[in-house]
């Protein structure tokens, strides 16, 4: 992994160089992920491909970094609380993951009362088990919390930004649809790495680590990667609004000036245009995204986050 | 209107609802529906007309369907109780009128959605009618929301069967008693019929009974949980048939402390529901993850009961719904006993249908 802010191309050549014998594929799966989270009907198969490299590599350095963690600690796996650790730096999407365990928790705490051979199961397993993501994020993070503002997130009801602002994305995309067209939507909503957990485990590809990740550590990567992919997919949508001129912005020259300097005559605007025959998300657009979220701009960037050091920022801690 | 009200808000905003009706000059007849409508109530003769009236509306607007996230009925807080319910009312009334100068934008789907906006909340609140004079109030809300009609198996009113299914029939009654002696797990386990007990796996003996159909674990401590009963007094018949067992055994068991812990009941309000649209406007109290759950998990606040809301219009609720928030005098095991929930489940929906 170079250190030039991010040719995520190189990046994704050499994922791909490196698995080329890999089999296992989310493409399809993450085509319908995309639709769920704001793109076209038919996202295209290139920008899943593109988006799955992407998301692969991201998770593969963060169980890299996990595994030290872990390793630093003494464990013998990764758990849930080493990537709680890694994330401890960003406190939104720290909170929203914490949101997340906590919905999981309450989730099977509600289905419990309500499916009755559940509640026996529960029972007979001793029950101990009600709020347990909750408990050990909770007791984690007060460990390592020394200016007590990880403990104030669990107070904070704040309103996610950009929670609120996919729901309202869903929502106007929702809004046109009709019955049949709405419910392929929601089904699309619900895939997730999660459902097919045991694809998930081999493409990720664990056996070549020594220390291995947790039950609940596969929980929490499954989120992470969605998360990737979302937030992929909200960049790569304002990317693309900008790239279209609107017709009386005074800085619309500026703009296209701005994507020459940075992109090669392969990436121009003007290309990507050219393959946009759908509204559907272009790979360049992702690719453009990556750069801008990886590109360091400030006095202080050369500084800051640890987790840089490998190329490439996580989009989802 | 007739009779006592016990429930005022429902006049206020009836006769809010039919100045709007009559402003926006509505078809719909609702004459038809007068205060004596009650074609759900099992102690009110009816005369069948009205009530072809209605159950054809309530088809046509079954099938109406359209857009009415603009209308923002979000304002109809959960803290509309019985006790404060006329500042309230007066409040909601408020905003009833100004929600319903919105509805008359194009909407994308055929049927005209507007008016119907109205008409439904008019039709809806027409039924509120707390006239009748029964205290036993079936009619009131059996219709806050037409989708919603309900029957009780007791009326005679055919016409109106095919609206069965969407009452919230309740599906699940947890509890617990205490029978106050110490138990020889064991010994039961051998001695009773359709008793299980695995010490290994958990320290209780389940015992099922089938008349009511129920399942029970009995703890050596002497209390029992009993789930599976379909109304709170089966659940107290078959926590007390299951202490007769423990009785025939030979303990010294006693009944007390019987209490309610869960109830689960669940509706279906035949139409899709728009969770994204729910979600957005009720975003304090709803949850909606589709990758862990494909429900919507809507916390209200009061009365205080979970709900969770599909897509396909099927409403699962959960939670301890003690009757003194309802008036008492309401039959103990009829879906009345759902009448303000439902009441505000409606107008919840009612934001959000496709």
């Amino acid at each position: 992994m170079n250190n030039t802010a991010a040719s995520p191309m190189s990046a994704a050549a050499s994922s791909s160089g490196r698995s080329v014998g890999k089999s296992i594929s989310f493409a399809s799966e993450l085509q319908i992920m995309m639709f769920s989270l704001g793109d076209a009907r038919r996202p295209l198969h290139e920008t899943a491909v593109l988006i799955e490299d992407v998301v692969h590599t991201q998770l593969i350095n963060l169980l890299q970094q996990a595994a030290e963690v872990s390793r630093l600690r003494g464990a013998r796996v990764i758990s849930d609380e080493d990537l709680l650790f890694l994330m401890r730096k960003d406190k939104k999407k720290l909170r929203r993951l914490l949101k997340y365990m906590f919905f999981r928790d309450y989730k099977s705490k509600i289905v419990k009362g309500i499916d009755e051979d559940d509640l026996l199961e529960d029972k007979l397993s001793g029950s101990s088990n009600t709020n347990k993501r909750q408990k050990t994020a909770q007791d984690f993070l007060n460990s390592i919390d020394q200016t007590g503002e990880l403990l104030a997130m669990f107070e904070d009801d704040e309103i996610d930004e950009v929670k609120q602002e996919r729901m309202e994305r869903a929502e106007r995309q929702t809004r046109i649809m009709d019955s049949a067209q709405y419910a392929e939507f929601c089904e699309s909503r619900q895939l997730s790495f999660y459902k097919k957990a045991s694809k998930f485990r081999d493409w990720l590809d664990c056996s070549s680590m020594e220390i291995k990740p947790s039950v609940v550590a596969m929980e929490i990567l499954a989120y992470l990667a969605y998360e990737t992919v979302a937030q992929l997919v909200d960049l790569a949508l304002l990317v693309r609004q900008d790239m279209v001129t609107k017709a009386g912005d005074p800085f619309s020259h500026a703009i296209s000036a701005t994507f020459i300097q940075y992109h090669n005559s392969a990436e121009s605007p003007a290309a990507c245009g050219v393959e946009a025959h759908s509204d559907a998300i272009q790979p360049c657009h992702i690719r453009e995204a990556v750069r801008r979220y990886g590109h360091k701009i400030g006095p202080l960037s050369p500084f800051t986050s640890a987790y840089r050091r490998n190329g490439m920022a996580f989009l989802a801690c | 209107m007739v009779g006592p009200l016990p429930m005022e808000e429902e006049t206020y905003l009836e006769l809010y609802l039919d100045q709007r009706a009559a402003q926006d000059d509505l078809t719909q007849p609702r004459s038809p529906l007068p205060s004596s409508i009650v074609p759900f109530d099992v102690f009110m003769p009816n005369s069948s007309t009205p009530e072809t009236a209605f159950s054809s509306l309530l088809e046509e607007v079954e099938e109406a369907s359209g857009d009415f996230s603009s209308v923002d009925l979000s304002f109809l807080s959960d803290e509309l109780t019985q006790e404060n319910k006329d500042p309230a009312v007066a409040r909601s009334k408020h905003e009833i009128e100004e929600s319903c100068k919105t509805p008359s934008q194009p909407l994308p789907s055929e049927q005209d959605a507007g008016p119907d906006l109205n008409s439904r909340l008019s039709n809806s609140h027409s039924h509120l009618h707390p006239g009748d004079a029964d205290s036993v109030q079936p009619s009131l809300e059996k219709s806050t929301f037409l989708p919603l009609a309900s029957i009780t198996p007791m009326t005679p009113m055919t016409s109106v069967s095919e609206c069965s299914g969407t009452v919230p029939q309740l599906q699940n009654v947890v509890s617990t008693a205490n029978l106050a002696c110490k138990l020889d797990l064991k010994k039961i386990a051998l001695q009773a019929r359709n008793a299980e007990y695995n010490p290994k796996r958990f320290a209780a003996v389940i015992m099922r009974i089938r008349e009511p159909r129920t399942t029970a674990l009995i703890f050596s401590s002497g209390k029992i949980v009993c789930t599976g009963a379909r109304s709170e007094e089966q659940s107290r018949l078959a926590a007390r048939k299951f202490a007769r067992v423990i009785q025939k055994l030979g303990f010294p068991a006693r009944f007390l402390d019987f209490k309610i812990q869960n109830l689960v009941g669940s509706c279906d309000v035949r139409f899709p529901i728009r969770l994204e649209g729910l979600v957005l406007t009720h975003q304090q109290f709803c949850s909606y993850e589709p990758e862990l759950f494909p429900g919507l998990i809507y916390r209200m606040v009061n009365p205080r009961v979970v709900l969770l809301i599909f897509v396909s219009g099927k409403v699962v609720l959960t939670g301890l719904f003690s009757r003194s928030v309802f008036a008492p005098e309401l039959h103990y095991d009829n879906p009345l006993v759902w009448i303000l929930l439902r009441y505000k489940c409606a107008l919840i929906l009612l934001v959000s249908i496709i």
